[in-house]
């Protein structure tokens, strides 16, 4: 850090020197008057700091007589603009629908354990696996051990992969989430994944109720059994197991405050390197606990599965196939592909023979019917409403066809 | 990426298809720079007339919006199956070509993406900001309102805090793309927040504000009042023209050198409050887990970080003779402040020496620097380490594994090393205990 301690010196020594005041950029000609004459504090890439200590541990820049940094600004008032329009009452009930973790925002309504498992069942475990448990490349809900240690923290979450076969921590709700409140708004704005905002507030009640049960979270002492009906005075009576796994503390009128004292500290607090020029060393524990010299570490398993494949000529593109994508394979990839792309989410796959001529049994129309309808896994219109009649029977005749 | 990668059994045929692509790249170099010399026989490129200097060009709107030349086909954008949330596309994360990155301003079409629900379609005629709660007028602005205010454009890097989270626990990609490709730098056009906050009034007991997208996952974020009234842009301009689909069309909030989550795409809403929101983004994920088994939430800059860019995996040394001159260069940003300088090593650490920076030193953007090497054809393991203004200084693996462990995902900085072999190979290694 040499060339910045030269630099405070250099300020330090002056008339001018402001506690805040770190450092003089050229633009600066007026302010301090002293720095900025001096050619030396011209020196590119230096701009004048007047807080060293923002909330996030960097630096906050001066914004002064038309310069910020490297940048120049309108030194104009800015005032009276006043541009958009009221917001009424409606239009900020209808968009602020998120919730705290104290409840307010939290809608009216109920759902229990039970109705929850059975639509979790039909519209999520196809992703997130029998009861939430994962298992199909998805996130999973549920699971995990959640007995903690002396100092009241989550064990699975110390679980540190230093050496191949270590456990990897465990980060589900039961384990890490924080807040209940976060798994209603969420399901409630982005599930089910294909057709968010689809589900009911009750609905949404009933699954956060069953992903808590399958959690094991008791509410007030109370276990969460099938009958347990869920509500948003419940809601907010949940203390889930990892409640106080995070800092700095955010909470409360001192949060932000707490949150720039942490970032202040941060070779303590989240790590920092060290300016040493020769004879370096790095010593640090191994996998083992031991204190060794650094070494050098191959890649063990190359991860080459991407996509496209690494390809560096330049060289002319393959000829691309002219013939033109026809409307039911249009529909199909932004409406059902998703699901129907794949054998995993227990959807029939457009390319699968077998899966294909056993649907097509109940004959076309039939078929196109339950597409509509929808029927187990399979929401209504692929839970695209603006899909007419037509085009599904458009698209399912595409996917029989692309299937035979 | 928000779920541990996954290794994969990989065989020693795609280890040896990729050196022999990379060794195509190189040849084609080689091409360019050695072939009159070293043939010792006239060049045909210059000994025949070309196509394209024998036949009538394109008109002049032949593309009405321009293409890159269809001889860069290759310069995209890449992923892997394994970097998203979920076995496809939709909620998952593209990378930037770093070793094509020429200057400090990313191609639109080539901005890292990351999305958390598909990358959403929004009709600008059909797009509202509402800011409402702490504030003494609550508006609604439609597009062409918010275009109304003064503008600003400022050149601000946007950095995924999952970059280089592959690698926690060992090097897995041979590859710069890979290695470090969730970031990208851009001019940004748009209205300082606290431009349209003078108008409508923020109340004192305004502590935070709450930034909520439009996209089918509403993702949303808490950011504190200090940083809202700062440098945080409502931006609609990307590089001279409107924003991509990807990076949050028509209008994406930029907290500059802050997790890219925070610069919340397709915004739809900003509400302020006095306690913050516990939103998925800001609890289950993006939030930091260390050793202690507790997690660092609210975790916002992004640190001091450097990366060398040539050579890489994709630029090898394979071309270079002993005793030829070549320029190292390489990226280096902190979203604390403004980089003042990046040092090189060429034994793996132990010994360092100072690059230059070059062209613009701008605060919260990437910046270049560039060391002229002498080639010896002898091994080495180089790493680039930069500090800037704010007192930060890019950690070792074992500095930053020491204190936070190998577990946290989010907010990698340790200094990274390619090993250069002695035949110019380079390949991705890391120095740790
Ligand atoms: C088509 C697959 C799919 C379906 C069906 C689905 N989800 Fe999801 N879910 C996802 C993906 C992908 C994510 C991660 C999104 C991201 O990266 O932000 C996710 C994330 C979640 C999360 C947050 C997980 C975490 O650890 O952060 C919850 C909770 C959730 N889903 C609940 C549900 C519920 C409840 C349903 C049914 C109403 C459902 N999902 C249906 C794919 C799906
Ligand atoms: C969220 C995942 C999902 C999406 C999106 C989806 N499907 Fe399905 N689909 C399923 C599942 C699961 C089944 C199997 C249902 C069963 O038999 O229980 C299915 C079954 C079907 C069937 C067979 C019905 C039968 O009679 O056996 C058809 C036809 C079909 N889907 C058409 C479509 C079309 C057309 C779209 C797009 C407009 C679509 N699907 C989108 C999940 C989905």
């Amino acid at each position: 850090m040499f060339k910045l301690d030269r630099k405070s010196i250099l300020i330090g020594t002056s008339a001018f020197a402001a506690s805040v005041v770190l450092l003089s950029g050229c633009g600066d000609s007026t302010s301090t008057g002293v720095a900025s004459n001096t050619s030396k504090s011209c020196e590119i890439g230096v701009y004048k700091i007047i807080d060293k200590h923002a909330i996030d541990g960097g630096v906050i820049y001066a914004r002064q007589n038309g310069v910020y940094t490297d940048y120049r600004y309108n030194q104009q008032s800015m005032k009276g603009l006043n541009y958009g329009r009221p917001a009424t009452a409606n239009e900020i009930k209808a968009w602020n629908v998120d919730a705290l973790p104290d409840g307010t925002g939290l809608p009216k309504g109920q759902g229990s354990v039970e109705e929850g498992d059975e639509l979790f069942e039909a519209q999520c475990a196809s992703c997130h696996g029998d009861f939430g448990g994962g298992g199909k490349g998805y996130p999973q809900l549920t699971g995990g051990n959640q007995d903690k240690d002396e100092n009241g923290i989550v064990k699975v979450l110390k679980n540190q992969r230093l050496l191949p076969g270590m456990a990897a921590p465990k980060r589900t709700v039961g384990t890490y989430w924080p807040k209940a409140t976060t798994l209603f708004t969420y399901i409630r704005d982005a599930m089910p994944y294909a057709h968010p905002k689809s589900l009911t507030d009750d609905q949404v009640y009933a699954i956060t109720a069953y992903i808590l049960s399958q959690n094991e979270i008791k509410i007030d002492g109370v276990e969460m059994d099938d009958e347990y009906v869920l509500n948003a005075k419940k809601l907010t009576q949940v203390v889930l197991p990892n409640n106080n796994g995070f800092y700095p503390d955010i909470d409360g009128a001192k949060g932000p405050a707490n949150v720039k004292a942490f970032f202040a500290d941060r070779a303590k607090n989240i790590g920092m390197g060290t300016r040493c020029m020769h004879d370096c060393k790095d010593i640090s524990k191994d996998g083992h606990g031991k204190m060794v010299a650094p070494s050098v570490f191959k890649i063990k398993y190359e991860m080459s599965d991407v996509v496209p494949p690494y390809a560096y000529a330049r060289d002319l593109p393959p000829e691309v196939d002219t013939g033109l994508v026809s409307k039911g394979e249009k529909m199909y990839n932004t409406s059902c592909k998703l699901c129907h792309g794949t054998d995993t989410m227990g959807a029939p796959m457009v390319g699968d023979k077998e899966a294909w001529a056993s649907v097509m049994q109940k004959g076309l129309h039939e078929v196109v019917h339950n597409a509509i309808a929808g029927t187990g896994g399979m929401p209504p219109k692929g839970g695209n409403a603006d899909l007419s009649d037509a085009d599904i029977k458009t698209i399912v005749e595409f996917m029989a066809n692309s299937s035979k | 990426m928000d779920k541990t990668l996954k290794t994969k059994e990989s065989t020693s045929v795609s280890r040896r298809d990729f050196f022999k692509k990379t060794a195509s790249i190189s040849a084609v170099a080689a091409a360019g720079l050695l072939a009159p010399a070293t043939l010792n026989a006239d060049d045909p490129a210059i000994m025949h007339h070309t196509k394209w200097g024998t036949t009538l060009g394109d008109g002049c709107n032949y593309h009405p919006y321009g293409i890159p030349s269809k001889y860069e086909h290759n310069i995209v954008r890449r992923t892997s199956a394994l970097m998203s949330s979920a076995g496809d596309m939709h909620a998952a994360i593209s990378m930037t070509p770093l070793y094509a990155q020429k200057g400090i301003i990313t191609p639109n079409g080539l901005h890292f993406t990351r999305t958390h629900n598909g990358v959403a379609h929004v009709d600008p005629n059909e797009w509202r900001l509402m800011i409402h709660g702490l504030v003494e007028k609550p508006i609604v602005l439609t597009l062409e309102q918010l275009k109304r205010y003064p503008s600003e454009s400022v050149i601000h890097f946007v950095e995924c805090p999952s970059n280089g989270a592959a690698e926690w626990k060992g090097p897995q990609f041979n590859s710069v793309q890979f290695v470090r490709g969730m970031m990208s730098c851009a001019q940004w056009t748009g209205v300082r927040l606290k431009t349209i906050l003078d108008d409508l009034g923020l109340k004192p007991e305004a502590k935070w504000m709450l930034a909520e997208g439009g996209d089918g996952s509403e993702m949303s974020r808490t950011l504190p009042i200090e940083k809202v009234l700062d440098d945080v842009i409502i931006a609609y301009g990307q590089n001279g023209e409107a924003l991509r689909d990807e990076q949050g069309y028509p209008v994406r909030l930029l907290a500059p050198g802050w997790e890219a989550n925070l610069s919340v795409k397709w915004l739809k809403r900003l509400e302020f409050g006095d306690k913050p929101w516990y939103a998925k983004e800001e609890t289950s994920k993006y939030t930091a887990l260390t050793a202690s088994g507790r997690a660092i939430q609210h975790f916002y800059a992004l640190e001091t970080n450097s990366i060398i860019t040539s050579p890489c995996p994709e630029i090898p040394w394979t071309y270079l003779k002993k005793g030829e001159m070549i320029e190292i260069q390489g990226l280096a940003w902190s979203g604390y402040g403004t980089v003042r300088g990046v040092d090189i090593s060429f034994d793996g650490g132990k010994n360092w020496v100072e690059a230059s920076l070059k062209g613009l030193i701008l605060p919260k953007c990437w910046t270049r620097f560039s060391y002229m090497y002498k080639y010896e054809g002898k091994p080495l393991l180089l790493q680039s380490r930069s500090y800037d203004d704010s007192g930060d200084v890019q950690p070792t693996v074992n500095q930053e594994k020491t204190v936070v462990g190998v577990e946290g995902v989010y907010h990698r900085n340790a200094i990274h090393t390619w090993e250069v072999t002695a035949k110019g190979e380079v390949n991705n290694v890391q120095v740790r205990s």
